[in-house]
Parts: structure tokens; C-alpha cells; sequence
């Protein structure tokens, strides 16, 4: 027991060294994949919390004690995850985590967080076992994957009216869950999708499955995955003369789509699945100014961390910094947030869903279907 | 020699000047132009920093290297002297002193270190089991085995697929997953024991894929990337579960207050002592005939053809035996994980075990041992350089062979020498 | 039948590019026996350049495709053929006379050392590159049409003029020679008076500099990648190299194009899913029909 009064003390004079100031801090971690394949979602995280914190220690902290931020770094792994949740609960004495990015690092990093009594919410981590866990501590401002595939699926069959739709994804949790879900919901419209296909990360050449999509005569490709691949997929469909319409959810929001896509005659006319803009808030807009302003632009997660930290600052300071019992409150409240209000059902997930329908233009930007 | 150790200045500054350019034009544009979309910013004070930086450093090792030290520095690069240390007959090892020693601390450490230093040790011991089932197969049979992640896979899906198809919990499964690595080693090594050195390291890296590739679209049984749950491990049925759905937990039996800690104490004590259990194992071994065979073949293996080994069983003996320990590995993985999905089995990991049989020394257990803790527990504590972290690991990697390319610890063995007045 | 032709169009674009990348694994595997982890990476550096290169002269003005081309595919194979010589000095050459598992080492921490050197100075964002030449030779073939972009005929034509010129320089110039012997018996080639580091390094550079080709026509093709991308595309050379029997330059190329046709026919008319299982089977197979590859020479083993 001494062991952790000596080490508590040790981290407050550090602290207090470090930021020349004799209050009380508020630790709180921010995990994702800050190295390794995924670090732009890192980046993003990392720069939309980090915004947050600010913003909020401007504005007189948690109860009056100032934010700190650690940045936790699991490069989407498991492993690297399990040991990272440990060195925040543990070591760094964090009260609450605006992460983790990848769902495979999230899950095992709940239980850990649930143990420890830390409150986990999630910008990015949409695959529905991570809430589906019942930990009490987890809550997840992103959609599920299941909701999102519904958007796209009614979209496909309804607004489209399409009969031929090929079905892709990355082989990974986010994307596969993606495909899958949006996959149940066109099969529960009596839609069977003409083919269903995985591809793998990291490659670029995708022309084999263009031209099996071709053989197929699709009229409609869905993809769940990330831009990275979504990019030359959409490229070498158009190369080999394919005009089937081209749709994926929130993983490819990002000005590095069209960049990857090689031109914005490319990706003209790909939807997407994404919730509804954050400019349409008034405070989303301020926000996203003043990002711009500082020569950065809030894409994909940034203000989705924002919120996340936003969420976290209310729920300790509602509840008298105690993590848990905000977890509790929050499952019956209600949050303004830069993205709107927020609620949470028992499990932590939102409970209304924004994912609306959006069209990328032949200048390389994407607007609301209305 | 010795009288001309003075250093040249002006070679120095050649040898840096050299370097600087050659830094120019490897950094100008990597460092130099940072990309933002099609268009660039050019950042041309990073580049100075950087060819500066290196000029200066080339003029320094330049300098070095013509001083008398440096001069008998790079006489040791030149010349290679293998095999191992041979000590004198009757050699008593101080190991009998440092064991116990060893132990006593090893089973200090879940009662006073911390739950993330805890952690970490449990992660440096799961390695230091991995290390040492590859080196049986590297170390010690001398075959190049890439795709030694594949084994570590299997036993840890084996614990969660059989604790959610078939019930089994963490004890049953520890010596079936052994098993089903090895015979999995097994059927690897059969057809590919014909094969020489590399064309073996491309065909075990090809198996290692082929397990990750299968766990991940095979779906409907493995879950695919989702990942899967695997199960605590129990004693004597109490749970380390805060709450227990069937009887009590442990910590309710001993009327103790709930602490997440006491799980992975529990695992740590369970881990500690299959390592020294597979230790002495090993140790034993190596002096049995197998073991020496092992070594043999590695060595020559037309010679011990002629003599009439038979390399097929040898070469298979050393697989399956490195594939079940792999297995081994792989069950306290998953149950200190808690859940495990394919992104912990990439060709990475395969290289990051290969990487700790080399440095640790091939075929020594101890240098194993240090390795695993230095691989692993290194990459925790460069923590604290944020994202230059996974930099300085690689750069540690390239700087720790150079320095010892034989490993940190080399293989000693003691002399033989016939009993005197035995023959008459 | 359309579709089958498609794919057999697409295999080849991916195999000779991965033949290109093949020829760096296989010639330093000839000459010193070492598997280059880091070639992969050596690769995706050269993508990297690639980018700025076209980044450079289109900011100074020049608008021409030959131009810009030439332009990129010299600087590009000059600055990567660079780092070929610079990773051989730091990171191999002082493990020379050590055993080949410790270069293999060095050589893994070289591949991450690459990575996060371009991720740190780059960014971890995904780039691209712009579209350069578009247009496409559409042919009818009963109902339906093979379509072949330009880029995709600059790629196979590019490629083959690369390995032309290596297989000549190896078969017919001096330096060619020196390799060559320094390959059979470096010993031997050092007694008569070759200077091996040298041929050694030359070697690398070579390798370095086919990579390079590879990377600047995948670059302006799919136009997409990041600081990882080497990793997928080295070990799939990697595999060609040694399916075409790993030391044996034809074998190298020889090795992509089946590796590229296998995976494109089987993603194509079975599944994507499970073509890299195939890929990895089809090798293990031919590897146990030959065990030195397709046209590697048979180890022979001295006593």
C-alpha cells in the first residue's frame, strides 16, 4: 500500500515540476496508433484531444484542476494495447481514455480500464462486440458498424434501386464488420449481393477483383474499409472502364482519399456513409475555424476525439472526479458536445445514430445527399 | 604499427565532407520536401541539421578509428573466430550459486512490483518460452525457421476455440496445445526437410502466413478479424473473476478484497514455472544423444548421414519439440491477453523471436533468457522517447549486432577428458 | 473469355514488377548469401522520392509527361541507388565475416530504422501521386472488351528494357564478370584481384536501383502508398525470388511473372480471400518438386 502512495507522490511532483503549477491534475490518456501502419488516425486523435484539453484548461479545467494528457501509443496491436492500458491505469494514475483507435486494441483494453476503474470513450472503435461486452465503463461516440451498414443498405435499395451489388472489404475488424453489416441488412431486403470478396491491407493492386467485379456486371461496389485501399480500388475500377456507382462508409473521410485516388475525376460520385457534418453545430464550426486557423484541418477523427475529451471532462466533473460513477451518469444524461448533443444507452452507444448519406464532387470534396 | 596512430586531420575532414554529401543527397529529399498532397513544403533547415549532424559524427569516428584504440577496435571486426568457448574438464559452473538466486527474486517480483511492471515481466517471459523453442530449431538444429509465429498461433487459438467449442479451460488446453503444435511441426517439417537453409526460411514463412491468413478469412470458425475471447486460467476452480457466474471466486474463497492484480500474479507464478520447467528440460536435452545430434547435424550433415543418423528424425524431433513450446507460449498469451485476433501473429513477431535467438547468442539459454527481456522490455521503457520509440528500436537492433554479432552470451561448454587408469 | 484475358494482363503488369523488385533480393543472395529484410523498404523510399521528384519539376515549371518521366525515373534511380550503398556500408559491411543470421538481424532492424525514418520526416498519411497519362487500348473480345491502360504498357515495356539492360551488363561487361565470379567463389575472386566490397557494393546499388525503377512505375500507376507499403510487396518478391531459385537472375523474373499470374487468375476466377494461401502453397509445392527452385542450381555439397 505504501508502494502506491509513494509512487501517487512521486507522479504529483513530477507533474508539478513539469507544469510549474501547485495544483492538482487530471490525468487523462489518450491511446491509439501513434506508430506503426495506422499513425495518421493517431495524429488525428492526438491533435483533436489535445485541442480539447486546451480549450478546457482555458477554460478553468475539470473542478478547477488542469487537464494533462499522456500520450499512449498501442500502434493497433494487442499486445502493445494490454500493456499500454496497464501503464495508464497503473502508472500513470489515469482517470479516464479518449481512445483506443483500432476495435482489436479497444476490447482488450476495456477489461482492463473496467478493472482498474477508468472510463474508456472511444472516437473510432465502431465494431458492436466492444460494447456489446456490458462493461459499465465504455462508451463509444462513433456509430456501430451494424448502424452505418443499415444507413447504406436502405440507401442502396431504396434511393439507388440497385439489384447487382458486389460486396468488399479489407479482411479487418472495421472493414469486414463494415461489409458484414451492410451485407445483413441488403439480404433482409430480399438484395442478394452478387459477390463478396475480401482484399488485403497494404496492398495496392486490386485489378484482379476490378476485373472479377467487371465479370459480375455489379452495379453498385460496396467497400468497407479505409481510404488507403479504397483509393486504388475506386481508380483501377474506373481504369479498366467500369462505371459501377461506388460506396463505402466513414473510413475513407479524408482529403488523402482523393490525393490516393490520383485525381478528383476519380472519386466523383462515391458516397459514403459519415455523420452528420460538425459544421452543421455552431460550436462544431468555431471549433473547426479555429483548427484551421492554426494551419491544421480537422479531418476523419479529430473532432471526434474533441468530443470524446469533451464527453470525459463532463462526466468527472459531474461526479466529483470519480471515473465510475461517471460512467453511471452518463448513461442518463445528456452532453453538448462541438457535435451536438450526445446520449448513451446502458451499453454506451449512441443512442440516435446520425450516419447520413454524402457524395464526393468532381472537385475533390464531399457534401450532405440531400 | 603503434607510431603511426596520430591522427589525420585531413582525413577526417575528407571522410566528413564525404559523408556530408552523401547525407545531402539521401536526406535532401526524403527530409528536405515534406509532401502535402501534390504539392511540397521545402524544410531545408532540417536537412542542415541533419547532414551537419552526420559530418560531424563521420569526422569523430573518422578521428576514432585512427587512434591507437580504434585501430585494435577494427582489427576485432576483421577477423571472426566461431564455435564455442571450451572450459576446462571438471568446470564447476557458478550458475549453481546464480539459480537460486534467480528464483528466489523471480518469485519476489509479482509481491512488490507493480501491475504494469508486472505485465511487462509476464510479456519478457512469454518471449524468453518463445526464444527458447526457436532455439532448439535455429540455435541448435541449425534450421532457418521463419514462420515460428505460426506455432505461437496455434496454441493460442487453441485456447479459445477449445474453451468455446469444446469447454475446455486453460489447464486441459496447456498440454493439448502443445501437442497440436507439434504435430502441426510435424507436418511442416516433413515435406520441407529436404529443402537447404533459406529455401526452408521461405517455406516456413510461407506456413506462418498461410495460419495468420486462414485464422483471418476463415470467419464462421475462428472469428476472423474480430477476434476471439480466451479464458483465465483457474485455481482449482476458484476464478480471478470479480464476480464468478458458477461458485466461488478466488478471492471470495480467501476473503480477500478483489484486486485485478491477483490474476496476473497468478499467471505470472504459473509462467515462471513452466519456463524453468522447459529450461531444464532443454538443459538436459542438449547433453542427451538427440542433443547432440542436434548440434551435429547442424554442423555437418553428410557427415552425420554417413554415420548413419538419421537426419529425417533428428531434424523432426527438433521441429516438433521448438513447435510445442511455441504452443506453450502461445496458451499463456492468449490467457494473459484475455483476447487475441490475428494482428498479434504477423510476420513481425516471427522476426522479433529470430531476432532474440540471435542476439541472445545462438543456442546459448541464457543469452536467450537476456534477449527476450531485452527485446521486450525495451520497447516499453522507449516509452519515453514517444514516437521515436520504434526508430531507436530498429537503430539498437542494427548497433547491437554489429557490436556483438555472435550474441550476448556465447555458447560455453565444458571439456571431456577420459577417466585416468580406466583403460589397463 | 474476356475476363480471363483481363487477368492474364493484370498478372503480368504485377509480375514483371515484382521481378524487378525479385532481381535485389536474388543478386545480394547470390554474391553474399544474405536474405535483405530491408529491400522491401528500399522500395517504398524509392516511392517516396518518386512523389517528389514529380512534386519538384512540376513546381519548376515543366509540364511534358516524356520529360517529367525521364526526369523522376533518373532521380528517383539515382537517389535510391544511394541508400542501396549507404544501408550496404552502415548496416552489412561490418558484419562481413560474421555468421548470415546476424546480417539477417541487422538487416530487420535496417527495414524498421527505414520506416519510421520516412514516417517521422513524411508524415504517416497516406500519399499519391497525380494522374500523369490517362487513356487506355480498349480491344473487343466476343461480348465483352480487354482493357489495357498506357500506363500499364509503359510499365511492361519500362520493365523489360530494365531487365535487358541488367542481363546484358551482368552476361557481357566487365563489371558483369566481376560479379559473376565474385558469386561462385568469392575467395577465388579476391585472390585474383577483384575488389569484392566493392563488386559487393555495386551490387546493392543494382538492387537498389531495379527497386527504384519498380517503385517510380507502381507509383504513377496506382498512384497510392505510405511508409509500409514495402512490407507486402517485398516478401512478395521475396517469394519470387526464390520460386525462381533464389540467386539465378532469369529465375527472379521468371518467378514474378508466376507469382503475378497465379495471383491475379486465382483472385480472379476463385477467390481473393485465400490467393495469398495460394501464392504461399503453390510455392511450397514447387519448392518440394525442386527444392532450389525453378531454375536455381542444385546445391551441390562438398565434403
Amino acid at each position: 500500500m505504501s508502494n502506491m502512495v509513494i509512487r501517487k507522490t512521486f507522479i504529483s511532483l513530477a507533474v508539478a515540476g513539469a507544469v510549474t503549477m501547485a495544483q492538482a491534475e487530471v490525468v487523462i490518456g489518450v491511446a491509439g496508433p501513434h506508430t506503426g501502419a495506422y499513425a495518421a488516425f493517431g495524429e488525428q486523435m492526438w491533435k483533436g484531444a489535445e485541442k480539447a484539453a486546451a480549450d478546457l484548461n482555458a477554460a478553468g479545467g475539470i473542478n478547477g484542476e488542469m487537464i494533462k494528457l499522456v500520450k499512449a501509443d498501442d500502434a493497433c496491436e494487442p499486445k502493445q494495447a494490454v500493456s499500454i492500458a496497464n501503464r495508464l491505469v497503473d502508472s500513470d494514475g489515469a482517470l479516464a481514455v479518449v481512445g483506443h483507435f483500432c476495435s482489436s486494441s479497444s476490447i482488450p483494453a476495456s477489461r482492463i480500464y473496467e478493472e482498474g476503474g477508468v472510463l474508456m470513450v472511444t472516437p473510432a472503435s465502431t465494431n458492436p462486440a466492444l460494447t456489446e461486452q456490458g462493461l459499465p465503463n465504455v462508451f463509444r461516440i462513433c456509430g456501430r458498424d451494424d448502424q452505418q451498414g443499415d444507413v447504406a443498405a436502405s440507401y442502396i435499395v431504396d434511393e439507388l434501386n440497385a439489384k447487382r451489388v458486389a460486396v468488399l472489404h479489407d479482411k479487418d475488424t472495421y472493414g469486414k464488420g463494415l461489409a458484414d453489416a451492410m451485407k445483413a441488412t441488403l439480404n433482409a431486403y430480399g438484395v442478394k449481393e452478387v459477390l463478396y470478396e475480401g482484399l488485403t491491407r497494404g496492398e495496392k493492386d486490386f485489378n484482379a477483383v476490378v476485373t472479377k467485379i467487371r465479370s459480375v456486371d455489379a452495379d453498385v461496389v460496396y467497400f468497407g474499409g479505409l481510404h488507403s485501399e479504397a483509393g486504388p480500388l475506386v481508380r483501377q475500377l474506373r481504369e479498366q472502364g467500369s462505371k459501377a456507382l461506388f460506396i463505402s462508409g466513414d473510413g475513407i473521410v479524408s482529403d488523402e482519399f482523393v490525393s490516393v485516388a490520383g485525381s478528383p475525376a476519380y472519386v466523383e460520385g462515391v458516397m459514403m456513409t459519415f455523420g452528420a457534418p460538425p459544421s452543421s453545430y455552431p460550436s462544431g464550426k468555431k471549433v473547426i475555424s479555429e483548427f484551421r486557423a492554426s494551419g491544421y484541418e480537422p479531418e476523419g477523427y479529430t473532432l471526434y476525439s474533441y468530443t470524446a475529451m469533451q464527453i470525459v471532462a463532463e462526466a468527472l466533473s459531474k461526479n466529483d472526479l470519480d471515473p465510475m460513477a461517471g460512467a453511471e451518469w452518463l448513461q442518463s444524461n445528456s452532453i453538448n458536445t462541438v457535435m451536438g448533443k450526445k446520449d448513451f444507452d446502458e451499453k454506451g452507444d449512441l443512442t440516435v445514430s446520425d450516419y447520413v448519406m454524402y457524395e464526393w464532387d468532381d472537385k475533390g470534396k464531399y457534401h450532405q445527399i440531400n | 604499427m603503434s607510431q603511426a596512430a596520430g591522427v589525420n586531420f585531413k582525413k577526417s575532414t575528407i571522410d566528413a565532407l564525404i559523408a556530408g554529401f552523401l547525407a545531402l543527397i539521401l536526406f535532401g529529399p526524403i527530409v528536405g520536401v515534406l509532401l502535402d498532397g501534390y504539392q511540397f513544403n521545402f524544410e531545408t533547415d532540417r536537412v542542415a541539421w541533419m547532414v551537419a549532424i552526420v559530418a560531424i559524427g563521420r569526422f569523430a569516428i573518422s578521428s576514432f578509428f585512427q587512434t591507437e584504440k580504434g585501430i585494435a577496435m577494427s582489427f576485432r571486426y576483421a577477423n571472426s573466430n566461431d564455435g564455442a568457448t571450451v572450459l576446462a574438464p571438471g568446470h564447476k559452473s557458478k550458475m549453481v550459486w546464480i539459480i537460486p538466486l534467480v528464483i528466489v527474486i523471480g518469485l519476489l517480483i509479482p509481491f512488490i512490483a507493480s501491475k504494469y511492471v508486472l505485465t511487462v515481466v509476464i510479456l519478457g517471459l512469454i518471449y524468453v518460452l518463445l526464444g527458447l523453442g526457436l532455439n532448439i530449431v535455429v540455435g541448435l538444429a541449425g534450421l532457418l525457421d521463419l514462420g515460428f509465429v505460426g506455432f505461437y498461433a496455434i496454441g493460442a487459438y487453441g485456447l479459445a476455440l477449445g474453451y468455446e467449442n469444446l469447454g475446455l479451460g486453460f489447464w486441459s488446453m496447456l498440454p493439448i496445445a502443445a501437442i497440436l503444435a507439434a504435430v502441426a511441426g510435424a507436418i511442416l517439417g516433413f515435406p520441407v526437410l529436404r529443402m537447404h537453409g533459406d529455401y526452408l526460411a521461405i517455406v516456413t514463412l510461407g506456413f506462418g502466413e498461410i495460419i495468420r491468413l486462414v485464422l483471418t478469412n476463415w470467419a464462421s470458425f475462428t472469428h476472423g478479424p474480430n477476434g476471439i475471447s480466451a479464458p483465465l486460467p483457474t485455481l482449482f476452480g476458484l476464478e480471478f473473476k470479480r464476480r464468478s457466474r458458477d461458485g466461488e471466486t478466488f478471492h471470495e474463497f480467501f476473503n480477500l478484497p478483489y484486486d485485478s492484480a491477483y490474476k496476473y500474479m497468478f499467471i505470472y507464478l504459473v509462467l515462471f514455472a513452466v519456463v524453468w520447467a522447459v529450461l531444464f528440460i532443454k538443459h538436459r536435452l542438449v547433453k542427451m544423444p538427440i542433443g547432440r545430434a542436434w548440434e551435429a547435424l547442424r554442423e555437418d550433415e553428410i557427415a552425420c548421414r554417413s554415420l548413419g543418423l538419421n537426419h529425417v528424425l533428428v531434424k523432426l524431433s527438433a521441429f516438433m519439440l521448438g513447435a510445442s513450446t511455441g504452443g506453450l507460449a502461445g496458451v499463456f498469451f492468449a490467457t494473459y491477453q484475455g483476447f487475441i485476433n490475428p494482428s498479434s501473429f504477423t510476420f513481425f513477431e516471427s522476426a522479433l523471436i529470430l531476432a532474440i535467438v540471435v542476439l541472445g547468442g545462438m543456442g546459448s539459454t541464457l543469452g536467450v533468457v537476456i534477449a527476450a527481456f531485452f527485446l521486450t522490455v525495451l520497447p516499453e521503457m522507449l516509452r519515453e522517447f514517444a514516437e521515436y520509440r520504434v526508430l531507436m528500436f530498429g537503430i539498437l537492433m542494427v548497433v547491437m549486432m554489429i557490436w556483438k554479432p555472435r550474441g550476448i552470451v556465447r555458447v560455453t561448454r565444458t571439456g571431456f577428458a577420459p577417466k585416468q587408469g580406466a583403460v589397463k | 473469355m474476356d475476363i480471363v484475358l483481363q487477368q492474364l494482363v493484370n498478372g503480368l503488369t504485377l509480375g514483371s514488377v515484382y521481378g524487378l523488385i525479385a532481381i535485389g533480393y536474388t543478386m545480394v543472395y547470390g554474391i553474399i548469401g544474405m536474405i535483405n529484410f530491408a529491400h522491401g523498404d528500399v522500395y517504398m523510399v524509392s516511392a517516396y522520392i518518386t512523389a517528389i521528384a514529380i512534386a519538384l519539376l512540376t513546381f519548376f515549371g515543366i509540364e511534358s509527361f516524356p520529360i517529367i518521366i525521364i526526369g523522376t525515373l533518373f532521380l528517383t534511380v539515382a537517389v535510391t541507388g544511394a541508400y542501396g550503398w549507404v544501408i550496404e556500408r552502415i548496416a552489412y559491411r561490418p558484419l562481413r565475416n560474421s555468421s548470415r543470421l546476424s546480417v539477417l538481424i541487422s538487416a530487420i532492424g535496417m527495414s524498421l530504422i527505414l520506416q519510421n525514418y520516412v514516417q517521422l520526416s513524411q508524415g504517416a498519411n497516406q500519399q499519391g501521386v497525380p494522374t500523369l497519362l490517362t487513356g487506355a487500348i480498349r480491344f473487343s473480345v466476343g461480348d465483352g472488351f480487354v482493357q489495357i491502360t498506357y500506363m500499364k504498357l509503359m510499365i511492361l515495356l519500362i520493365s523489360l528494357l530494365g531487365m535487358g539492360i541488367l542481363t546484358y551488363v551482368i552476361q557481357k561487361t566487365k563489371l558483369g564478370r566481376m560479379c559473376r565470379a565474385t558469386q561462385q567463389d568469392r575467395k577465388m575472386a579476391s585472390i585474383l584481384g577483384i575488389d569484392t566490397d566493392k563488386v559487393i557494393s555495386t551490387v546493392f546499388v543494382i538492387g537498389a536501383m531495379m527497386a527504384a525503377l519498380a517503385g517510380v512505375l507502381i507509383t504513377l500507376d496506382y498512384g497510392a502508398f505510405d511508409f509500409y507499403v514495402g512490407f507486402i510487396i517485398g516478401i512478395k518478391a521475396f517469394t519470387a525470388a526464390v520460386l525462381g531459385g533464389i540467386g539465378s537472375l532469369p529465375g527472379a523474373m521468371l518467378g514474378g511473372l508466376i507469382l503475378g499470374l497465379s495471383e491475379a487468375l486465382f483472385a480472379g476466377l476463385i477467390s481473393s480471400d485465400y490467393k495469398d494461401v495460394f501464392s504461399f502453397s503453390l510455392l511450397v509445392l514447387i519448392l518440394i518438386i525442386r527444392p532450389s527452385g525453378l531454375l536455381g542450381k542444385p546445391e551441390v555439397e562438398k565434403v
